[in-house]
């Protein structure tokens, strides 16, 4: 019994599921000097996507993300994308070949996706505009853009309390 | 507690927890940098795959020997 409880006691946290508290992060950012988490953009609601360059649905989608946070209004609306690239080079490599106008924080030590229990690559969360999962999506697929535009247009006209 | 007895119960304990060596770290989907590199593929150059497989089916005679449908009469 001792051996099965260290058996399974280094698991990650459990996955964090619609309707829960988003788990708080702050993270430097790539490309600025001031570190940014989600605190940062409490009142907005944000998208959360966690990605790496050597995953290839990751690099399917952000340019799409892109495209979708070009197109909505920044004061209601955030991307914030962790990444989880082992070395900064390779995330900046990337992005100089597919540059995105949102930020993005570095997290090569993996401790938000742990926080988060992510269970596959690319994991990404719409946190309402009080910090609330309300939709999750694990891999990538061209109509998620579609669902993503529609639930943002409706989170963005909740209210927002005081943090 | 009689001293064998002790002795056997710390014996057992230790014998239980050095399960726990036996466990693995599970790669963690974040943490899979290395595993999805071009040289890690089972399959990195399809083309090359298939040279190769051709080589070894006309060696063998023994057409879809590598995961091809069929009943393995030859004739698909």
């Amino acid at each position: 019994m001792l051996a099965a409880v260290m058996l399974f006691a280094a698991g990650a946290a459990p996955a964090v599921g619609v309707g829960e508290r988003a788990p708080d992060f702050r993270l430097p950012q790539l490309g600025k000097d001031a570190p940014l988490g989600l605190a940062d953009l409490h009142g907005k609601v944000v998208f959360v996507d966690f990605w790496a360059s050597w995953c290839s649905p990751c690099r399917e989608a952000m340019p799409q993300y892109e495209k979708l946070r070009a197109s909505l209004p920044g004061d209601a609306f955030a991307i914030l994308a962790v990444n989880v690239d082992e070395t900064r080079a390779d995330a900046e490599k990337f992005l100089a070949a597919h540059p995105v106008g949102y930020a993005i924080v570095l997290d090569p030590a993996g401790e938000v996706p742990k926080a988060y229990g992510l269970i596959g690559m690319p994991t990404s969360y719409l946190i309402d505009r009080n910090g609330v999962v309300r939709w999750r999506g694990q891999g990538f697929k061209s109509a998620d853009i579609d669902t993503l535009r529609q639930e943002i247009d409706k989170l963005a006209k909740e209210p927002a309390h005081a943090s | 507690m009689r001293p064998d007895l002790l002795l056997r119960l710390v014996c057992a304990l230790a014998c239980g927890a050095s399960l726990a060596a036996c466990a693995t770290t599970p790669v963690q989907p974040w943490e899979r940098a290395h595993l999805a590199r071009w040289d890690m593929r089972w399959d990195p150059d399809s083309v090359q795959t298939a040279m190769k497989q051709h080589a070894y089916f006309s060696k063998e005679g023994s057409n879809g020997t590598i995961g091809a449908a069929g009943g393995g009469c030859g004739c698909n």
